[in-house]
């Protein structure tokens, strides 16, 4: 078996990695991750902005502690004081290329946040944020190295580029289960202490692509320090990241909505070091497991689009704030250490022209759904969101999105007052423009 | 007398020094090609912009569909940071060798090759295919002198 493997199977795998042409696509890994061979600049000035517009009827909460005052799912992120407004959501600047342009094995990948989200706000956050600090060594054939901060191999929610993102808001599993907020305290947090995680972390990813019968197929193993956007480790715990794709592409198209049809798996594995007590009462610090895993599916042909995925959490999952109150009326956050969670989303989309889309989404979290896990079975709640959307493409790089979210939040377990707190959650609207650079 | 002979032999010897220097120099030049065709067009690049090689490559490839098969005589001479364009693996190297499939010649600068070799402490391969030349600005001329447009997009 193993003279086979040598004889036969490596042969083929270093075939497959010397004759593959890297994919400058929806292929996130290599978009990101790449240059194409001889083409890259020195230093290729890049970026994008995105202004948003959200609205919610500010409803008040029904019940609860802060009954009768603003209720943090119809405020706006990131700071939940207002129930409408404009943003300037993401404004993002970067420069990626080839440091010594005659070595296509060498590039590098810088970005900066300079916009108002979470990826800004949070304790020691910066309105210039560093988000993306990476350098690829392309020397190995069919395992490329890519070190330093970027984007973890997981969800495509939050793998793809924010710029190409067909609506405005992320849906419920991927806001609240993959973008990671970092607590000290298990509760009693009054605020984040850092930035989001922005599906990021530190570390050292082995990754290729090989065009396996017409299929690109990638895969990509990572070890991070599980710390976000932190520049340093805040535990001695490691994140582990695996993640597995393969992509039909259709014909000849290029760039970050290239047609085809993907499949994709990916697992991320590692701990969080929470205290268990409050900040008025401090308690022990404990190590929390933390671990996701999902399979997904893309289709897009040009014409009709599909984009569906399935993803679980077990460990620690953000608990939001106590009663849905907001932080100016004192609520505080809350994590729940030892839960489950699962939750998918299926999305259509149809352009009846080719600079007009619609789009609808639905989508679903079955949060704290362990009835032995922290808070008992009384934790479970169920978030569900129908967005309707359309999306004008003014040019290939400026779109315009408007989305109207159908959304509520249920908890099958709790009593009258809980489920009158989730009933005051609004339907929201939204517009973004977003143009590329 | 013996001056005149000491004059005499280095002005013989300056002689021969120059026309082997002649041979050697016609022996580097690079055949022209044998072509009857009507149009006959050489395309530089020589631009560090890498946007530049998909330019010259969709020039060429607009050529050979423009006029008929054996009309058109092209020839693509890369020098300078063009000549990232014939590096073996260049993202391109698909459409090169389509291009090459129908006749379209590609000829990389000898003195750019040695100067990449020397930034990058090995030699980096040619794209198969790739004929080497002398002087790539030297073999522009060459062609030039042969009858051959030069377009540089």
């Amino acid at each position: 078996m193993k003279k086979q493997f040598l004889t036969k199977v490596l042969p083929a795998a270093v075939m497959a990695a010397c004759f593959t042409s890297p994919a400058q696509a929806t292929n996130w890994l290599m978009l990101q991750g790449t240059e194409r061979a001889d083409q890259a600049p020195r230093a290729k000035l890049w970026g994008f902005v995105q202004l948003d517009y959200q609205q919610t009827d500010d409803t008040k909460l029904k019940a609860g502690p802060y009954a009768g005052k603003s209720a943090a799912f119809n405020q706006m992120a990131p700071q939940l004081d207002t129930p409408s407004g404009f943003n300037v959501k993401r404004a993002r600047i970067g420069v990626r290329g080839n440091n010594l342009p005659l070595d296509k094995k060498v590039n590098y990948f810088l970005l900066a946040e300079m916009g108002n989200n979470g990826v800004t706000t949070g304790e020691g956050a910066s309105q210039g944020q560093l988000t993306d600090a990476s350098v690829t060594l392309n020397h190995i054939p069919g395992a490329r190295v890519r070190v330093g901060l970027f984007k973890t191999p997981g969800s495509e929610e939050g793998l793809q580029a924010a710029f190409v993102a067909n609506y405005n808001n992320f849906s419920n599993a991927t806001n609240r289960l993959l973008l990671e907020r970092t607590f000290d305290y298990q509760s009693g947090n009054t605020g984040r202490n850092g930035p989001v995680g922005a599906f990021r972390d530190t570390g050292v990813q082995v990754f290729d692509t090989f065009n396996l019968g017409g299929w690109e197929t990638s895969y990509a193993v990572m070890i991070g320090n599980g710390a976000g956007l932190a520049y340093t480790d805040n535990d001695q715990n490691r994140d582990t990241y695996l993640y597995a794709s393969t992509e039909k592409v259709f014909g000849s198209s290029k760039g970050p909505r290239r047609h085809g049809f993907k499949l994709y798996a990916w697992n991320q594995a590692g701990q969080r070091s929470y205290n268990d007590g409050t900040p008025s009462s401090s308690g022990a610090d404990t190590d929390e497991d933390r671990t996701r895993r999902g399979v997904g599916t893309t289709y897009f042909d040009g014409t009709y689009r599909l984009g569906a995925e399935y993803m679980t959490a077990d460990g620690m999952i953000y608990g939001g704030t106590t009663g849905a109150g907001t932080p100016d009326d004192g609520a505080t956050f809350t994590v729940l250490p030892d839960q489950k969670a699962d939750g998918y989303y299926v999305s259509l989309g149809y352009r009846p022209m080719s600079n007009v889309e619609l789009d609808v989404r639905y989508d679903r979290l079955n949060s704290g759904t362990d009835k032995n896990g922290t808070g008992g079975a009384g934790a479970k709640r169920v978030f569900e969101t129908t967005t309707l959307g359309a999306q004008y493409f003014f040019n290939k790089k400026t779109t315009l999105k408007a989305n109207y979210e159908i959304r509520s939040i249920d908890a099958p377990n709790s009593n009258d007052t809980v489920n009158r707190i989730l009933d005051s959650i609004d339907d929201r609207i939204s517009l973004q423009l977003t143009a590329v650079f | 007398m013996f001056k005149q002979k000491v004059n005499l032999f280095i002005l013989s010897w300056l002689a021969t020094l120059l026309f082997s220097a002649n041979v050697v120099a016609a022996a580097q030049e690079p055949p022209l090609p044998e072509t009857f065709a009507t149009h006959k067009v050489v395309l530089q690049i020589s631009d560090p912009n890498p946007f530049k090689q998909t330019l010259v490559l969709n020039v060429a490839n607009n050529l050979m569909k423009h006029y008929d098969a054996g009309d058109l005589d092209l020839e693509i001479v890369a020098f300078g940071p063009g000549l990232r364009l014939m590096l073996e693996g260049n993202a391109n190297t698909a459409r090169i060798q389509s291009l090459m499939d129908v006749g379209v010649r590609f000829s990389g600068c000898a003195n750019t090759h040695k100067h990449f070799t020397k930034i990058l402490g090995s030699k980096p391969p040619l794209i198969e295919g790739v004929s080497v030349v002398p002087a790539g600005a030297a073999r522009i001329l060459q062609l030039n002198a042969a009858g051959y447009q030069i377009l540089k997009p």
